[in-house]
């Protein structure tokens, strides 16, 4: 009988001439082990956001020391795709540069197309058929968000209790709008293969605590679904979600334009009509507007970005639904 | 003739902002024709057309063309976008957003969707409606009317502009947060004109484009008076299996001679693509059908797929 083993293998998806001498590539890391399940996780599809980038090397660093303790321990496929924007990521870029255009409304894609389709597609041709998918983002530069998962209602059957498991704080499901037809998450959900959209943190940054909270969740779901082993000891999950749906999520968007300066920590319980913050006058001085919680509930949105402009979303607090705790 | 600011917003760290809009022609009722550009600020043969336009307008009101009459009033917004016009950029520069993707907007939602609601509020009454596009930085595009999932009447309203091709679409759920699309669900006409290229003005294609629009305001009976030479074509209605696209099948620089609106036979030279670092020609472009040159890369330095050519072939 032989030695279970873990292999480790980097390449690339697509590999595209650029303009002047170099070549573009979209990379991943593939960690076989078992013919169990295939799980993936992509990030860096907007390159200002940089969250799920950290989850990819946790992750990584993860899997190499069970290649090195317990390489049967991976019953399955791993794939990480840490950049699927690498030009974007290069340049602090949220769309993809040149082509300005955002890569999440792009897919399906097509392979004889432009770059953006072209990526997507190759997206696609590499992820379709796996048992999961998780798409990683991290809000943007404006808005800090808790760790959540986002669900398209029409495929909240299925995707709920997958979510449920991922260590998160909160699901949001939201409902189904044409323009978000485009996106990975959709185009994939739609031919069969799940996917799961998480949102945490904000733009250009790092939230160490949240990526650790959410690898274990990926861990815990890997397990289930018997992409690792039943031997595989993971902690328990800490973290259980709260539900968001249309009907209980308030959105505050600025009056005017100045500066908002919170008083309030993000991911707190709020009273109605408890102050969150206010929005100043950096030419004048002095308070233009006292941003006030419409309802109780639990501030899950929160500005990071202090520059508004009348209309700005500055916080989005989820009101407590009878029966939630 | 009066301007009026059609939103005004208070601004975080300079003096309150605007979009202002001419109202032109008869004071009462609501405005015939709504034109609209720059909801991309970078596209500046729209803007430079309507305010010319605005011009041409108002010295007609004030007498100084004694044969033509403004007998129906005229909306004009020649730049939606103030501040990204004002910056060269084709998003909201705030937040980066594509003003052309918040319609229908929402009067308690963010900047930008407080604009679109704003602009479809004054707009959507109209009997005629205009939007006025110039591609992006590196196309360049034919004058041309482009309808949408059209109505009769659209498909023959748009022969009145008088530009040499009129393009039907059909509306991509991408597509379902524009303007246009937004227009579509109130009674009326719709058309979105493409205009050369984003960034500088193409003072051929303005011109002719300018003059279709008094045409299209002699046709629609804004505008008394007006004689329109005949075109030195018909315009040509290409559905969107008339298109033929040649893309790159490498990276590297493309450079073309060619001008917009000639015919091209299939097999004839477009142009070159060469190794940008070695110099060397990497493909000879082709055409590889016969029909009118519509669109065209400005832009030189080409990734793999960039689209390079359109091509229109005539209708059997």
């Amino acid at each position: 009988m032989s030695e279970p083993s873990l292999s480790i293998t980097t390449s690339s998806i697509l590999s595209l001439e650029m303009p002047y001498s170099e070549q573009l590539c979209i990379r991943r890391t593939v960690y076989r082990g078992g013919d169990g399940p295939r799980a993936a996780i992509v990030s860096g599809i907007h390159g200002d956001e940089l969250e799920g980038i950290y989850v990819c090397q946790l992750l990584a660093d993860w899997l190499e020391q069970l290649a090195r303790e317990n390489p049967a321990g991976l019953a399955g496929t791993v794939e990480l795709y840490p950049a699927m924007n690498p030009l974007g990521l290069d340049t602090l870029t949220r769309a993809i540069p040149v082509f300005d255009t955002d890569l999440n409304r792009n897919f399906p894609g097509s392979p004889g197309s432009d770059l953006p389709r072209r990526i997507a597609h190759a997206a696609m041709e590499n992820l379709s058929g796996a048992a999961l998918v998780i798409d990683i983002h991290a809000s943007n530069i404006y808005l800090r968000e808790i760790p959540q998962v986002r669900i398209n209602t029409d495929f909240a059957d299925s995707l709920v209790p997958l979510a449920e498991r991922m260590n998160m704080d909160l699901i949001w499901l939201h409902g189904a709008m044409t323009v978000l037809e485009a996106t990975i998450a959709h185009s994939l959900n739609s031919i069969g293969t799940p996917c799961l959209v998480v949102e945490m943190g904000v733009g250009m940054r790092i939230t160490p605590d949240y990526c650790r909270q959410l690898m274990s969740g990926i861990l815990t779901l890997w397990k289930d679904l018997g992409v690792l082993a039943p031997d595989v000891e993971l902690p328990p999950p800490n973290h259980f979600p709260l539900i968001a749906d249309d009907s209980n999520v308030h959105y505050l968007n600025a009056a005017t334009s100045g500066l908002f300066v919170p008083v309030i920590e993000h991911w707190t319980d709020v009273r109605k009509g408890q102050l969150l913050g206010s929005i100043v006058s950096p030419l004048k001085g002095g308070i233009l507007d006292e941003v006030r919680s419409p309802v109780d509930g639990i501030l899950f949105t929160l500005r990071e970005y202090p520059l508004v402009y009348e209309g700005s979303l500055m916080a989005r607090i989820m009101a407590r639904k009878r029966g939630v705790s | 003739m009066s301007s009026r600011d059609l939103v005004l917003m208070t601004a975080p760290l300079r003096e309150d902002f605007s979009i202002p809009c001419h109202e032109i022609g008869p004071a009462e009722g609501i405005p015939t024709v709504s034109l609209v550009s720059g909801l991309h600020g970078n596209e500046i043969n729209g803007i430079y057309i309507l305010a010319r336009l605005t011009d041409f307008l108002k010295a007609v009101e004030n007498g100084a063309y004694p044969k033509l009459r403004l007998v129906q009033r005229a909306l004009i917004i020649p730049a939606v976008n103030v501040l990204g016009t004002n910056t060269l950029r084709r998003a909201w520069p705030f937040d980066q957003s594509d003003q052309n993707r918040m319609f229908p907007g929402n009067q308690m939602g963010e900047t930008t969707q407080r604009i679109a609601y704003t602009v479809l509020e004054a707009t959507r009454k109209s009997t005629y409606r205009v939007d006025l596009h110039s591609s992006n930085l590196y196309f360049e595009e034919l004058p041309q009317v482009r309808i949408y999932d059209p109505s009769p009447e659209e498909r023959e309203s748009a022969r009145l502009f008088g530009l040499p091709a009129i393009m039907e679409r059909s509306v991509s759920p991408v597509f379902t947060t524009t303007l246009m699309y937004a227009w579509k669900y109130w009674h009326g006409q719709n058309f979105l004109l493409q205009v050369g290229q984003a960034g500088s003005i193409q003072l051929d294609h303005c011109q002719q484009v300018f003059r279709g629009l008094v045409a299209f305001l002699g046709k629609i009976g804004v505008l008394e008076g007006v004689e329109v030479a005949e075109a030195d074509q018909e315009p040509i209605y290409f559905a969107r299996e008339c298109s033929v696209h040649i893309y790159a099948d490498r990276a590297g620089m493309f450079v073309s001679d060619k001008s917009l609106g000639k015919w091209v036979k299939e097999g004839q030279e477009l142009g070159y693509i060469y190794d940008s670092f070695n110099g060397n020609v990497r493909t000879k472009i082709i055409a590889t059908a016969t029909g009118l040159l519509t669109g065209i890369r400005r832009q030189p330095m080409l990734f793999e797929g960039d689209l390079l050519v359109r091509i229109c072939t005539k209708p059997s």
